[in-house]
């Protein structure tokens, strides 16, 4: 029943959204057993776990699952990159919401001495691209990692936080789970992410339907990251933001690859319906308003990428205030500083 | 859920064949894109049914178009 609808309407679930009592029943039955460690004052309950877990499944599932690999691939390479930018290696490290584990791939023996790679799909962790670092595969939710405190020396997550409905609470874990200078590498979409799809969507829902719902999930926008990680524990951070453009033939095409990629909308407010009227005024809004010379139309996904540390004795602390020897006043004058200091020496 | 997968094979196929039959209508898709267009302009009042007249030519098409493919494939 759920398939035959999931086809033709691409996006869309039987409806379960909208309506308080059905939510609040749900609520209850999700977070049934209350985890140890803090909590959200507001746990927001704003995608549906469950079936982000049949997506995903249902995705790696699929006969090619390589043809949709190329985003999640890309970005694996770019964190892998920030590891190897960082000089130590890592004996054990820890992959959150891995998917088919993009990173491990692109990551060394010598590097990274285990990998935990861990996911709420269990057909994503039975195929696991090749790596020769050994690898474990937990089955584990984002928001609680069954792991003791202090375990790893790396964390990496990406692309996989966005589905997360209690984001200060996932990095809460990944902050518990890290050893005393122990560092964070994450990937997460920002908030201009597939801004041509929102916009077509809604400008042709207004004009179809006279109304328009959200078809895309809603993203962190920068500031907040910073907020999150700084209330999550963690020390000097870095946020870095990163824009993918990809050109597609077409909007469907566009909505099928975000389908093979697993990242079909969850949100429990997501609309049950999408009139193929609007799908097809949809369509020609985007190729219109947003199409390349060459006919095909650009999908933009935004990066953002932080660094988090955790606290250890030896990493470098603000100085004392009043201990400086210097004035900023004298900045004009710092190669003669500079000399003055060598010849003392 | 399905059990042998036919109704989903059939709903699937007719899905795939949505931007074949969107790029045989390529003037009328484009015709409808720019009233939309036009009024996100400053001044415009995008309200509902306002290029009513540009997506029935659209609609039109692309019900001809998928006629067509289907006769063809089948």
């Amino acid at each position: 029943m759920q398939r035959v609808i999931q086809l033709w309407l691409l996006w869309r679930r039987p409806p379960t959204a909208g309506v308080p009592g059905k939510n609040i029943g749900l609520r209850r039955a999700t977070s049934g057993v209350s985890p140890p460690g803090s909590t959200s004052p507001r746990a927001l309950n704003i995608f549906d776990r469950d079936l982000k877990r049949k997506q995903k499944n249902w995705a790696a599932r699929q006969p090619e699952t390589m043809k949709f690999d190329y985003l999640k691939d890309e970005v694996g390479s770019r964190i892998a990159d920030r590891v190897y930018d960082i000089a130590r290696d890592f004996p054990l490290a820890l992959n959150v919401g891995c998917g088919r584990g993009y990173i491990a791939q692109h990551l060394n023996k010598e590097t990274v001495g285990k990998f935990f790679q861990a996911d709420i799909a269990e057909h994503a962790l039975k195929n696991t691209l090749e790596t020769e670092i050994p690898t474990v595969s937990v089955l584990a939710d984002e928001e609680f990692l069954p792991f003791r405190e202090n375990t790893f020396d790396l964390v990496v997550s990406s692309l996989s936080l966005h589905w997360v409905n209690d984001l200060p609470r996932a990095l809460e874990q990944i902050h518990y789970v890290l050893k005393p200078d122990g560092v964070f590498i994450g990937a997460m979409f920002g908030g201009d992410t597939l801004y041509e799809l929102r916009c077509s969507l809604q400008l042709a829902e207004t004009e179809r339907e006279g109304g328009f719902s959200p078809h895309v999930s809603p993203f962190t926008a920068v500031n907040d990251l910073g907020h999150l990680l700084g209330r999550a524990g963690f020390n000097t951070l870095t946020v870095d933001t990163d824009e993918i453009q990809v050109n597609y033939p077409g909007m469907f095409e566009l909505m099928e690859d975000l389908q093979g990629m697993g990242e079909s909308n969850c949100a429990w407010n997501r609309k049950a319906l999408l009139h193929r009227d609007t799908m097809l005024a949809a369509a020609a809004v985007y190729g219109e308003m947003y199409r390349n010379e060459d006919g095909s139309v650009p999908a933009t996904y935004q990066i953002y990428y932080m660094i988090g540390w955790k606290y250890h004795d030896s990493q470098a602390r603000p100085a004392q205030r009043g201990s400086a020897t210097v004035s900023f006043g004298e900045l004009g004058k710092v190669n003669n500083l500079i000399s003055q200091e060598k010849k003392s020496k | 859920m399905s059990g042998n997968g036919v109704v989903w094979g059939r709903v699937r196929s007719r899905l795939r064949a949505f931007p074949e039959n969107l790029a045989a209508c390529g003037r009328e898709a484009a015709a409808y894109g720019r009233c939309v267009q036009a009024s996100t302009a400053p001044g415009g009042h995008l309200r509902k049914d306002l290029c009513a007249q540009e997506f029935e030519a659209l609609r039109s098409c692309f019900a001809a178009a998928a006629k067509k493919t289907l006769k063809g494939g089948c």
